[in-house]
């Protein structure tokens, strides 16, 4: 028995030693999904039909990559997906901010350390967007509603949460969340006026916004971006938000560090490409901060105390 | 005529040869996707999509569409020959088409479906090219508050499918709603009753549905030793091509399923499952003979499979004019745009008009294949069963355990699936009626979360539900339904007391 076991252990071992040098160049092997936390026609879903496309169209990969939604439960849902497929490295599942919050607000027994993570392809603002119609211009004009506000966004304890509670605890104004499952729903909410406004990010209204049916009125970044020239800050209307979205990319608990490092190189390859710039970073607009592998976990470590605090503070911690 | 030119532009740009084998194969490639049980329009679409990388984007777009267009079809076959759904808007198909099935009547259930299932595509087509950009911009203001109602009025068909066993009904509406609260609630993001992590997913009601019908089913033939009536070998076209009198029986019942579906199709975030049960409600309430409904009642039959492929244009309409999709299927294809660098919003018809206008013409292209290939492939599928028969248990088991494990790729479904083949045997077994119970599991979740966005809305007040025009406008219709039968309900027992006082 001992024997037997110990030679299985060895024959796995050197398997392993012959198959590591092979992997990233044969990787990979058998077709891909990706997993998107949130409704088609999100940023999730969008970001991840992109690089499915490009990395095709790029020869990256020469296997087909099928995109699932697996939405619901701010991406408890995807992530009680992606744990269930332990030790395959053939998942990515797109990742933000919620990746980090709702396992901090609802008690679900996973957390971003039970993952595997790839890599931070950047950073996505946060804008507050109101439909043209009701002729709000800045969020002066907001507060000078004086009633409640209902305001729309994806997820409880979503980033979108957060910045709409800080925003209540920094101006006064009186703010009531609706959760809303996926960008799709917020802007048929908007666009109706079923909400007063939407914090979202600028991919699913950037066609709305230069067709002028929706006009934003505040951006999360630190300073104005290049490619929203006329969308002031937080800040600079007296409310101090500073937080952005991250997009990230991470792998099923308990692969190989080869399986990652394969991963890695994979994912790398497309970011440097020419055409991942132009169709997705810049549409988008995300600032393309990519971190890999350890420096990316060591951010979702940051990221989480940051998390932490503001969720304790705002009394959204769960158990 | 703006749309007939823009049309005409479509034609000419998908009449090459490429294109029409693209689409032809599209039909067959849905209609099987769509028998198998399991794989639904999500799927087929989604098993499509690495294809189109490459193909010029109106090919592209017609297979992806023509696959969907295909599983409405596809979905009946099975519901009709094994009792086994394809996918949820096939559910109804089922309760009428296989009880046809039985009597020996299985092939002109295909084909009565097959003509209502094109009567009702073109006439959901028929509003995408002529009405699309009006009607979608009103469909947005239906929002949180009318879904729920939309919901509560699809949970109140339950009471219509019973029958006479209200109580029973009532039972296996609780256990479908409990069934259905299982796994993470996006409201709160709390999870309830996750024993094991894939639960945190909640159960797919397909697995339930594959389960409960199919192989429930199967369970309950062993025991009984039921041997399928399926008369004599035969190719001949009177059995499947349905007469005059099959066809007055299922004209009226058609053209309502094809409004119907069309217009629930269109609302963002319904979808045509529940279509079919409000029409197949429908039907039962204005049929003159409702106590057929179950024994493979052609109303029945007709109305609501007019309504599932009804609800496929329809559901293009609020992606195509404004880039918000209705459906799984529709999602999927708002994918498909983005991947093929167009940009689904209110400027995709002025920024690829082009493109969009190809692939509604071929959707019409497809739709008449897929009525002539669907008619055409009656008897090799009733001839099929035939040859199958001795083992169908067999077959039909091996195709459940496949759709149960392709939902997931994992074999925890299969696992849900022969638990809910157990509780389907036990509810036939004790005669308690399935309808109800699925549609709980369907439905309601839906209103649970739409409800709670609507009390959200409303700031905490219910008045949201009384302010907002349409909402109140469905909830006079609601309550003046249930006067009305009540009302019609008293009559109908003071007359039997009359009845029964002459007769003394």
């Amino acid at each position: 028995m001992t024997f037997l076991s110990k030679a299985a252990g060895i024959a796995a071992v050197s398997l392993a030693l012959v198959g590591a040098p092979a992997l990233a160049e044969g990787f990979p092997d058998r077709p891909m999904e990706f997993v998107a936390g949130y409704g088609p026609g999100g940023g999730h879903d969008t970001m991840l039909r992109t690089m499915a496309r490009l990395m095709e169209q790029e020869n990256i990969v020469d296997v087909p990559i099928n995109v699932v939604n697996k939405e619901g439960g701010s991406s408890a849902v995807a992530m009680g997906y992606l744990n269930a497929r332990k030790e395959s490295p053939y998942y990515l599942m797109s990742i933000t901010s919620s990746h980090i919050a709702t396992p901090l607000t609802s008690n679900i027994g996973l957390n971003y350390a039970d993952f595997t993570p790839i890599a931070r392809i950047g950073i996505d603002p946060e804008l507050l967007v109101v439909n043209t119609a009701k002729g709000y211009e800045s969020l002066a004009d907001l507060k000078a509603e004086g009633r409640m506000l209902n305001v729309g966004g994806t997820a409880t304890g979503s980033i979108e949460h957060i910045v709409t509670m800080q925003l209540a605890e920094k101006t006064g104004m009186e703010l009531n969340f609706i959760p809303f499952q996926g960008d799709g729903e917020v802007v048929t909410a908007l666009l109706s006026n079923q909400i007063d406004f939407a914090i979202t990010n600028p991919g699913p209204v950037s066609d709305y916004l230069s067709s002028d049916k929706f006009k934003a009125l505040a951006i999360s970044t630190e300073e104005r971006i290049d490619s929203l020239p006329d969308v002031p800050t937080f800040s600079e209307q007296g409310a101090d938000i500073k937080i952005s979205l991250f997009r990230g990319l991470t792998a099923a608990p308990g692969i190989s560090d080869e399986e990652r490092d394969a991963l890695i190189a994979m994912v790398t390859k497309l970011f440097e490409t020419e055409a991942w710039q132009k169709e997705y970073i810049e549409p988008n607009a995300v600032v393309p901060l990519v971190v890999t592998g350890q420096e990316f976990t060591d951010y979702l470590a940051e990221t989480e105390a940051v998390y932490r605090e503001t969720l304790g503070d705002l009394g959204m911690l769960g158990n | 005529m703006d749309a007939l030119s823009n049309l005409m532009m479509g034609f000419g740009e998908i009449l090459t040869p490429f294109n029409i084998a693209i689409i032809f194969a599209a039909g067959l490639i849905g209609t099987v996707v769509g028998a198998l049980p399991g794989l639904g329009p999500s799927a087929g679409i989604a098993l499509m999509l690495p294809l189109t990388f490459g193909m010029p984007e109106a090919s592209g777009l017609c297979l992806l569409t023509g696959v969907y267009m295909g599983t409405m079809y596809g979905g009946r076959i099975t519901s009709i020959l094994i009792n086994a759904p394809g996918d949820a808007p096939a559910i109804i198909t089922a309760l009428e088409g296989y009880p046809m099935m039985q009597q020996g009547r299985g092939a002109m259930a295909l084909g009565i479906s097959a003509f209502s299932s094109f009567i009702g595509g073109l006439f959901g087509l028929l509003v995408l090219i002529f009405a699309a950009p009006i009607i979608a911009s009103y469909a947005i203001y239906l929002g949180p508050p009318e879904y729920f109602l939309l919901m509560a009025t699809g949970l109140g068909t339950v009471m219509l499918l019973a029958g006479d066993q209200i109580a029973k009904a009532f039972l296996v509406t609780c256990l479908g709603v409990l069934v259905s609260t299982f796994g993470s609630d996006y409201v709160s993001g709390q999870i309830r009753f996750a024993f094991v992590p894939e639960l945190i997913e909640g159960i797919d009601f397909v697995a339930i549905i594959i389960g409960l019908y199919g192989l429930g089913e199967v369970f309950y033939n062993l025991e009984k030793r039921v041997k399928l009536n399926l008369g004599k070998p035969g190719f001949r076209m009177k059995e499947f091509i349905p007469g005059k009198a099959e066809l007055s029986e299922a004209a009226a019942p058609t053209l309502r399923g094809s409004l119907l579906g069309t217009l629930i199709g269109i609302v963002p975030g319904a979808g045509a499952t529940v279509a079919t049960f409000l029409d197949y409600a429908l039907e039962k309430r204005l049929s003159k003979k409702p106590e057929t409904f179950g024994t493979g009642n052609i109303a029945g039959l007709a109305g609501p499979e007019a309504t599932n492929n009804a609800a496929v244009p329809g559901s293009l309409i609020p992606l195509i004019t404004l880039g918000i999709p209705g459906s799984g299927g529709t999602a999927i294809m708002l994918g498909a745009l983005i991947m093929f660098g167009m940009r689904p919003g209110p400027l995709l018809m002025t920024t690829s008009g082009d493109i969009v206008w190809a692939m509604i013409a071929g959707l019409v292209l497809a739709n008449v294949f897929l009525l002539a290939s669907n008619v055409l492939l009656i008897p090799v599928f009733v001839n099929l069963l035939r040859a199958v028969q001795g083992n169908l248990a067999n077959v039909v088991i091996a195709l459940c355990v496949v759709g149960a494990f392709s939902l997931a790729y994992s074999p925890f479904n299969i696992w849900i699936m022969l638990i809910f083949g157990v509780v389907g045997y036990l509810f036939k077994k004790n005669d308690y009626p399935t309808g109800p119970f699925i549609l709980a599991v369907v439905l309601a979740p839906l209103a649970e979360n739409y409800f709670r966005q609507s009390i959200m809305l409303g700031q905490g007040s219910a008045g949201i539900f009384l302010d907002r025009p349409i909402s109140l406008t469905i909830l006079i219709v609601m309550a003046l339904i249930v006067v009305l039968s009540v009302v019609s309900q008293i009559r109908k027992s003071r007359k039997m007391r009359l009845a029964a006082a002459e007769g003394e």
